[in-house]
């Protein structure tokens, strides 16, 4: 099905990304598609191809032209994650990827509800709002009456879940998201969700990540980029630990990655999918008004 | 077993000790974490419904149940017997599986027999049944059937159901099996 009123939908929301980050300055960069090493996390799939993969996030290419001294840089492509289908999840997606050395996560959540107004003013809808800014632990005291930081596996998901992040996950689709309501960050997220952003110690450590939710959709996800190359290892280490304990075969770890982290200037970056902000601004059911698919069997 | 990647709408499965049937997935992944199904499912015996969210990789036993067409022979107090439609074996449902749905049932009546485990658990019957009232209060003139009150009415099968104060004796009338109410007066038979 081709929905030509989804299409043009979608154009004006990307010539306005476009001019958004083009006017504060931002650098369009183009990286590879097929890469050695398309993933670093252990919960992503990634397609493979030739002698490597398809990437799951631009990522790892652009933060070596970060390391090489740019400092405001984004990246609108496809990116490619297999074994995610459904009404908001497609194996093939447009992901913005945009970074901004010196900034601090609260200067990204501004950004983002920024660009987001200009999106929807662009597509002729009015700007969400107000935004909530929730830690996690606030969201769960709110909407579960759990304190994360008290409680352990089996009182997250009721004895379900023996390893800590799979019971917070799985408490968190169950308990946390349907509660989600209007525009939301949910910010401060448990260690073990770290990926590759920095952790800040405390009684409680988190790692300092965001996500930015429209509604129930998850539309973004931000990170206090990670410069440690010894703790990126350790981080890589126990990714293929999962994997190979899942039966996945781990990502082999991208050399031009640990060369650009020890490198990194302190920056935020922050991924966004395209096709879900374009299905939510529009209150679409799904993502495919915007989206021209291919039909498997 | 199925996985979750095989969840399908209308997939009968075992949780518990009772058989469900998927009404709804949905694919989810939150942020950082693994992804999974939420589902939604309803409650084969008593119609209760649940959601459960499994994560990929979870799986669930299929549920031992099947369905059959039958046909309503007769009642012998004890048991109500019936013949299946396609190998003509006769077999008896218990007094308790029919509940209030015994008292709509007429000889040769086309039903819908679940079995959970080899034994039958329930039986879908007719939507709309006509029935013959044979005993009521005398009918009172003046009143419709959008007035309101109401008067007891015992049926050819023994059930008793509320009707309008106008029904007469030897009326022919319509329910609604799935609330036991009345629907409208038939023609003669």
């Amino acid at each position: 099905m081709i929905d030509a009123h989804g299409l043009r939908l979608r154009a004006s929301a990307l010539s306005a990304i476009r001019r958004f980050l083009e006017g504060r300055g931002y650098l369009e960069v183009p990286t590879p598609v097929l890469v050695p090493s398309g993933a670093f996390e252990e919960h992503l799939h990634v397609v493979r191809a030739a002698d490597g993969a398809l990437r799951t996030s631009p990522e790892f290419a652009l933060k070596r032209a970060l390391a090489a001294g740019l400092g405001r840089i984004y990246e609108i492509g496809p990116c490619l994650r297999d074994r995610e289908s459904g009404p908001w999840h497609g194996r093939e997606f447009t992901m913005l990827e945009w970074y901004r050395v010196g900034a601090e996560p609260d200067d990204v959540m501004d950004e983002v509800e920024a660009l987001v107004a200009a999106v929807a003013t662009a597509m002729g809808l009015p700007p969400p709002g107000p935004w909530k800014r929730l830690t996690l632990r606030e969201a769960f005291l709110a909407h579960a009456g759990i304190d994360l930081a008290e409680t352990d596996a089996a009182g997250l998901s009721k004895g379900r879940d023996a390893d800590w992040d799979d019971a917070f996950i799985r408490a968190f689709v169950e308990d946390v998201e349907p509660h989600l309501s209007g525009p939301t960050f949910l910010l401060d997220w448990p260690v073990g969700q770290a990926a590759l952003s920095r952790v800040h110690d405390g009684p409680w450590p988190v790692a300092r990540r965001f996500e930015a939710f429209l509604g129930r959709v998850e539309l973004a996800n931000a990170f206090f980029e990670l410069n440690d190359p010894t703790a990126l290892l350790q981080r890589a280490a126990s990714s293929a630990a999962t994997r190979a304990a899942a039966g996945d075969a781990p990502h082999p770890v991208d050399r031009d990655l640990v060369r650009a982290t020890a490198a990194l200037p302190r920056t935020t970056g922050i991924a966004l999918g395209v096709d879900r902000l374009v299905a939510a601004l529009a209150g679409w059911p799904n993502l495919s008004p915007g989206r021209v698919e291919a039909t498997w069997n | 077993m199925y996985q979750t990647s095989e969840f399908r709408k209308g997939l009968k499965v075992e949780i518990d000790n009772a058989p469900w049937i998927i009404t709804d997935f949905q694919f989810v992944k939150p942020g950082k974490g693994q992804a999974f199904t939420r589902t939604r499912m309803k409650n084969m015996l008593n119609g209760s419904t649940l959601e459960r969210t499994y994560r990929t990789g979870e799986s669930l036993a299929p549920a031992d149940v099947e369905d059959g067409n039958f046909t309503y022979l007769f009642n012998d107090g004890e048991g109500w017997h019936f013949m299946n439609a396609e190998t003509f074996e006769q077999i008896e449902v218990p007094k308790e599986v029919l509940a209030e749905q015994a008292g709509f049932l007429l000889e040769e009546m086309p039903c819908k027999i679940l079995f959970y485990k080899g034994r039958p658990v329930q039986v879908e019957i007719p939507t709309f049944v006509e029935l013959m009232i044979t005993y009521c209060e005398p009918g009172s003139r003046g009143n419709t059937a959008t007035g309101g009150a109401m008067k007891s009415a015992t049926l050819s099968t023994g059930a008793e159901i509320m009707v309008p104060l106008f029904i007469e004796q030897d009326t022919w009338i319509k329910i609604d099996t799935r609330d036991g109410s009345y629907v409208e007066r038939v023609s003669k038979k």
